[in-house]
């Protein structure tokens, strides 16, 4: 859709909704912000008030055949568990409107802008965010006890409850789908069953929480972004998560998203949980974010075979070899110190 | 080098064809691009660079799939290569994870790495560990 188009449409939907909410009479500098594999990301303007557009350039039910939920939630559902989020104390921005496929705009929502720095690489190594980079492994603890807390009975009912059994039938599913071209991936895999956790209660997940999708300001956190990936499961699962090796940025030894340390980590989520997660259950789970990541780049290639996308999914199919290599080194690792 | 010696040279390989590409889509059309174009012509001169990595090294990683076929796989079906035939192997538990298993996904893996991400940070940690061993 052009922008002028989009723009025109946004308008048109947003003036009832932010009637008493927002000064101003229409939308101006419609933008397209790059990045997002997956889902479009828009700057806008509502009068003089910064706005931010999420929406999805294609209709959810032309790649549920191919991916699964691997490429997440619809927008709507997005919407209503950020709207959740919103009533604990993590950063969250406030949503404005949600709209769903058959809407002119496409599925979408309109979103708060938060302030802060998004690029990790900024704020990962400028010597202005020095004092937020020392609190946030402890702020993230803290947000992810939070984020685990809320209630799952409140949930979209595609957000549902599942088992480690049905996991790792769905990764094998993708491998077998993806025609079985990745040796390391199925070693991980059978590596990760082998040693599968006692199953524990499971939460809410934010399930993509990674230093890419922090928003950081000069205090530390300032939002946690991007939900689309939310499910149910097991709390090691974000921690390990958000540690993966492919989310540090190259700084492999902090090993808490490329800015902190384990012990920050589990003492910030331990400061609102009241337990503490074991380290072990965070490395097992590492393992597993690797194998996540091998699969989200074997769906873009797929997607992108499938004449959806442009040469960067062609390109992220290739970064598998990332997760492969992390998945061969952490077993390596786990295995003989 | 004068034009009658340049034209003395050898023919210009595949290699050097993808260097000059990948040199007109950074110092030149990325410049006159912008957003997602401008970074998309970035990507596809990473992309390139793949593409020369693979044509050097693949290879070396055939060579390495030929040896694990002869140890590990029944006589080649056509259809399959060999990693494939190996996933399926280990998905079927027909292949036992042992350490022999194990050292050659490691090998492989550097190969495959050095080809696809040489920069992606693990990738010095696990050379220095595997080839240690």
């Amino acid at each position: 859709m052009h922008p002028n188009e989009l723009s025109q449409h946004l308008t048109t939907a947003l003036a009832p909704l932010l009637a008493d909410k927002i000064g101003g009479s229409g939308v101006s500098g419609l933008e397209r912000l790059s990045g997002g594999a997956n889902n479009e990301t828009w700057r806008l303007a509502w009068g003089e008030t910064p706005l931010i557009l999420r929406r999805r350039p294609f209709s959810a039910g032309s790649v549920a055949s191919l991916e699964g939920n691997i490429l997440g939630l619809s927008l709507v559902d997005e919407a209503a568990v950020i709207q959740l989020a919103s009533q604990t104390a993590v950063p969250v921005p406030a949503i404005y409107g949600v709209f769903d496929e058959h809407h002119p705009i496409g599925e979408a929502f309109v979103m708060a802008f938060i302030p802060g720095e998004s690029i990790p690489q900024r704020w990962l190594t400028e010597a202005s965010f020095a004092t937020a980079r020392d609190r946030l492994a402890f702020q993230c603890g803290e947000a992810l006890a939070r984020i685990h807390a809320i209630d799952c009975g409140n949930l979209p009912s595609t957000i549902g409850p599942t088992t480690l059994a049905r996991r790792f039938e769905a990764a094998q599913t993708r491998l077998h789908a993806f025609g079985d071209i990745s040796p390391a991936l199925q070693f991980g895999l059978n590596w990760l069953i082998d040693h599968a956790p006692e199953e524990t209660p499971h939460v809410l997940l934010h399930g993509d929480f990674r230093t890419g999708n922090l928003l950081v300001n000069k205090a530390g956190l300032a939002g946690v972004l991007d939900w689309e990936l939310t499910h149910q499961g097991p709390p090691g699962e974000d921690l390990g998560y958000l540690c993966a090796n492919v989310w540090r940025f190259g700084q492999l030894e902090k090993p808490v998203g490329g800015f902190g340390h384990y012990a920050e980590l589990i003492a910030g989520y331990e400061s609102i949980a009241g337990w503490s997660p074991d380290l072990n259950t965070i490395r097992y789970w590492e393992i597993f974010a690797a194998l996540s990541w091998g699969l989200v780049c074997q769906t873009m290639g797929a997607l992108w075979q499938s004449g959806q996308g442009d040469v960067e999914r062609a390109a992220v199919a290739r970064r598998r070899s990332e997760a492969e290599l992390d998945m061969l080194l952490l077993i390596d690792e786990w295995e003989n110190g | 080098m004068t034009p009658e010696e340049a034209s003395a040279s050898a023919e210009i390989s595949a290699d050097l064809l993808l260097s000059a590409v990948k040199a007109f889509l950074v110092e030149s059309a990325a410049h006159h691009l912008e957003g997602r174009d401008r970074f998309n012509a970035r990507v596809a001169a990473n992309v390139l660079g793949i593409v020369q990595r693979e044509q050097a090294l693949g290879p070396a990683l055939q060579a390495l799939d030929q040896e694990a076929a002869i140890r590990w796989l029944p006589p080649a079906k056509a259809d399959e290569s060999i990693a494939q035939q190996l996933s399926r192997a280990l998905a079927s538990r027909e292949l036992a994870p042992d350490s022999a298993v194990f050292d050659y996904l490691k090998a492989r893996q550097l190969l495959v790495t050095a080809i696809n991400n040489p920069k992606y940070a693990s990738r010095a940690v696990a050379e220095a560990r595997w080839q240690r061993a």
